[in-house]
């Protein structure tokens, strides 16, 4: 392994940068991915930090079960991820709908139907702790070493 | 110039670095009484589906037969973890967190039943409700094309020009009668309340 390599594994591992986006929930998992943020859980000390801008994110944590707006725009907004980069679905919306999942509504699950999902957590809306192993579990599988494993 | 060389001395405490860069907070213990997704306990399913029917997660739960036994089945991505299927199930098939350490401290349960509705705006007298409902035809098996009954058994039966429900305890939920309607005029809503259960003796 390079040393550029080692280098970037490193930095890598300590700084995540997280990206969230809400396609139609009910806002529970906002809340969730906020609380992960106060000093009781406080994600930083893991070295990840959430920003909203999608041209400086790792990872992209998608909430909702997709309105008809957000069909087109989500994919714009993963595009725009630089490599390497991770989508990871939480809550029970991008799963399956959740309760939005009847007839009569105009969300259409789930999220893998439009981007590559690697993770979902399920919940309704999942723990913090959920959240934040989630991201911790997923993220160095994709980007440890991630130059060398392309091909 | 003291209190500077305090200071200086102060931070290259190797305890110090190591804690400004390396402190975390202890890992988060789930606690034991947090609602998880229902789990089986050792108890018999009798295949009621009492909890399918309460619970308000589209496709969350399933109660399948498997080898002559009935049993739930979670899932998980569906599931909102409410726990209103642990409170439900009158045998306690499922357990989540403290909720049956409660129920059973408190003595609650839930009660259901069936409320029949006819609209009679929409309601055209026809008749096919209380002719097709299993139920009034075990009771009264000479029940009349039009839906006219003698006997005073039956859950509903033609009176005066219109659907008059007489019992309404007696209905099973089949929505029968729902299907039969050609107005969808009547309706089958399953009822729910919860209940003090009286004391146990001790
Ligand atoms: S916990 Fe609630 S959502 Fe989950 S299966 Fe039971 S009733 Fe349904
Ligand atoms: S788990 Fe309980 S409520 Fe559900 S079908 Fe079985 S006995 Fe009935
Ligand atoms: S739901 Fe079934 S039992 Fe109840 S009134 Fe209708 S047909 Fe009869
Ligand atoms: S089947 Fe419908 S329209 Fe006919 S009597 Fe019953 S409620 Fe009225």
């Amino acid at each position: 392994m390079s040393i550029l390599q080692k280098i970037k594994n490193t930095v890598r591992s300590r700084s995540i940068h997280v990206s969230y986006v809400d396609v139609g929930s009910c806002n529970g998992c906002d809340i969730e991915v906020l609380a992960c943020l106060a000093p009781r859980y406080d994600i930083e000390q893991y070295g990840i930090y959430v920003h909203n801008n999608p041209r400086e994110a790792d990872v992209l944590l998608v909430i909702g079960s997709v309105t008809p707006q957000w069909v087109d725009k989500l994919r714009d907004i993963w595009d725009k991820i630089p490599e390497p980069k991770v989508a990871v679905a939480i809550g029970n919306c991008p799963i399956s709908g959740c309760v939005y999942a009847r007839r009569g509504t105009l969300t259409s699950p789930p999220v893998e139907k439009y981007i590559p999902i690697a993770a979902q957590v399920p919940g309704c809306p999942p723990r913090p702790t959920e959240i934040l192993n989630a991201i911790l579990s997923v993220a160095p599988l994709i980007f440890k070493d991630y130059e060398e494993k392309q091909p | 110039m003291r209190s500077f060389v305090y200071y200086v001395r102060e931070f290259l405490r190797p305890e110090w670095i190591r804690k400004f860069f390396f402190a975390r907070t202890a890992p988060l213990e789930t606690p034991s009484y947090f609602k998880g997704y229902p789990t089986r306990t050792e108890k018999e399913c009798t295949g009621c589906f009492s909890c399918m029917m309460i619970c308000p997660a589209p496709g969350a739960i399933a109660v399948l037969r498997k080898k002559d036994e009935w049993g739930p089945e979670v899932y998980p991505g569906h599931c909102i973890r409410c726990g209103l299927c642990v409170e439900a199930c009158p045998e306690g098939v499922l357990s989540s967190g403290r909720i049956l350490d409660v129920t059973d401290r408190d003595r609650t349960a839930f009660a259901s039943w069936y409320h029949l509705e006819v609209d009679d705006n929409l309601c055209m007298r026809c008749g096919n409700c209380c002719v097709s409902c299993p139920v009034n035809r075990q009771i009264d098996p000479q029940l009349a094309g039009t839906g006219t009954s003698a006997s005073d058994e039956v859950i509903m039966r033609i009176e005066g020009g219109r659907v008059r429900i007489l019992h309404m305890e007696k209905c099973t939920g089949c929505t029968t009668c729902e299907t039969q309607c050609p107005n969808r005029a009547i309706r089958v809503a399953r009822m729910v309340e919860g209940v003090q259960l009286p004391e146990a003796e001790a």
